[in-house]
């Protein structure tokens, strides 16, 4: 298959069209509010206190979404120009995102007359740049231009057994058209990770997914704690879950058949194209600000929602540059919840669809959300601030 | 009454899951691609949940999937669900590693 989209000048392809103004604050969040057509990315932290290592992560998601290929232009703005940790300094973030060879704009406080000024000047470049992203028509591409992320939540039996099974289907699609399909989730693979180590493309790979299971053990080991009071979560013992290895052996599902080619961070882009495990963590607010940033023009959750139809969830998607979409194989879930829901696969479980049909379905609903039809998350004007996976204490 | 439905994944599989509320009773058809073996409902299984294909000693192992998901923390009787009160997962369990050490 194929979809419609903006091809950047460094030969990805956007399934959006955005002028990003990062990062959060009263500068960015004045010139979106002004200016449609921009994007601003809510995140409450802004690296202070943070590690190095953390720090740098910060940057690498910044520059990551300022990359993305469904942003046409960014503007940056400088807290304290010229000061702050090295990793961070605007100068440093624009020069990484022109890279792309996008346009980058800086607005310097201290040069442009104060937050005011800079406020000022930020919205009329913002005009500008809305206006020449405009001009931009879409064209036709192959489906290896289309890069995915994917986690399931509220996971209940019917992920495991038709919802997750979906998601593999149209993964496969991807990665045998040439594409590039994300998935994570570290915790939820422990039981499982014996399975995607026999799919690794070589033996380090193979060790390397391991060994991301092995070390998240570890530390689950290390609190003391017991698991299941933790992860199961409520909401997935409610749908019939019965133990993490059965949540991660159903959670594997969604990451198709493919051959794994690596092991990625939180926010690394994938260096070639192809089927790869990132080694994050689950909370939808997190995982998909990462997938963006590693480049992902589409994310998806797959929601099992058994037991708790899942309303106030459905309502808010993460603050990203990619088009969200939710899917279901729970009947009750989908009956509940028809206006968020883009795609129901619980039509397998009925015995109305086949598992082919139904991952026919999901490849042209997805081509078709990607070539420009609004994802149903897409009709509220409404996002949550992302909350970064950094693991490392603050001080 | 036709018998409910129920999905067996992998042929070594000791569970199924209900594709339908099951009532006890009930007769039950547990689908293995085209094959379905029959069982009776020993007790209600809400859909989504699971039913033991067969009887599962204390301490067996249970696998769902093909793979393991745990081992039967009291024996189960076939045709009984399968949850959290008769399973228990064994990966990551900080408790188990702590009671070890003590």
């Amino acid at each position: 298959m194929s979809f419609w989209g903006f091809v950047r000048p460094d030969g990805s392809v956007g399934t959006r069209n955005y002028v990003l103004v990062i990062p959060q604050g009263i500068i960015a969040k004045t010139i979106c509010d002004m200016v449609p057509g921009t994007r601003g990315i809510l995140t409450v932290d802004h690296g202070s206190g943070r590690t190095a290592n953390n720090r740098e992560q910060i940057a690498r998601l910044l520059i990551g979404l300022g990359r993305n290929p469904n942003v046409a232009s960014v503007i940056l703005h400088a807290a304290s120009p010229g000061v702050g940790y090295p990793e961070l300094r605007v100068e440093r973030l624009a020069e990484e995102i022109a890279q792309g060879g996008k346009r980058v704009e800086v607005l310097d406080p201290a040069k442009d007359g104060g937050t005011y000024g800079a406020i000022s000047r930020g919205i009329q470049l913002a005009r500008m740049l809305v206006y020449e992203a405009s001009v931009q028509r879409r064209a036709l591409v192959g489906d290896d231009q289309l890069c995915v992320g994917v986690k399931c939540g509220y996971s209940d039996t019917t992920s495991g057994i038709a919802g997750n099974p979906a998601v593999g289907y149209l993964y496969d699609k991807i990665v045998e058209a040439g594409g590039t399909a994300m998935f994570g989730e570290t915790t939820e693979i422990i039981g499982a990770e014996h399975v995607l180590a026999r799919r690794a493309v070589n033996r380090q790979v193979a060790q390397a997914i391991l060994d991301s299971a092995t070390a998240q053990e570890a530390r689950a080991k290390a609190t003391g704690l017991d698991i299941r009071t933790v992860n199961p979560v409520p909401s997935n013992i409610k749908g019939g879950i019965s133990s993490l290895e059965e949540k991660s052996l159903g959670a594997i599902y969604k990451a198709g058949t493919s051959p794994i080619q690596g092991v990625l961070k939180y926010a690394e882009r994938p260096p070639r194209k192809g089927l790869y495990f990132v080694d994050n963590w689950m909370g939808h607010l997190s995982i998909f600000a990462g997938y963006v940033a590693a480049g992902a023009n589409l994310v998806l959750f797959q929601l099992g929602g058994g037991g708790v139809a899942g309303r106030t969830l459905l309502e808010g998607s993460p603050s990203i540059v990619a088009p969200f979409l939710w899917a279901t194989a729970n009947p009750k879930t989908y009956a509940a919840a028809r206006d968020s829901i883009d795609y129901y696969s619980g039509t397998v479980i009925e015995g109305t669809e086949t598992p082919e049909e139904a991952g026919e379905r999901f490849h042209r609903i997805v081509t078709d959300i990607a070539s420009g039809t609004l994802a149903r998350s897409e009709t509220l004007n409404y996002t949550d601030p992302i909350d970064m996976y950094l693991e490392e204490p603050r001080f | 009454m036709p018998a409910k439905r129920a999905l067996i994944m992998q042929p070594n599989d000791n569970v199924a899951t209900a594709l339908e509320e099951i009532q006890v009773g009930d007769d039950v058809a547990a689908a293995l691609g085209k094959e379905s073996r029959s069982l009776r409902a020993a007790e209600a299984i809400p859909f989504g949940f699971k039913v033991a294909l067969q009887d599962i000693p204390q301490g067996e192992l249970i696998r769902k999937y093909g793979e393991v998901i745990g081992r039967a923390s009291t024996a189960i009787a076939r045709g009984t669900m399968v949850h959290i009160h008769n399973l228990e997962g064994t990966r990551a369990r900080g408790d188990l590693e702590r009671r070890a050490r003590a």
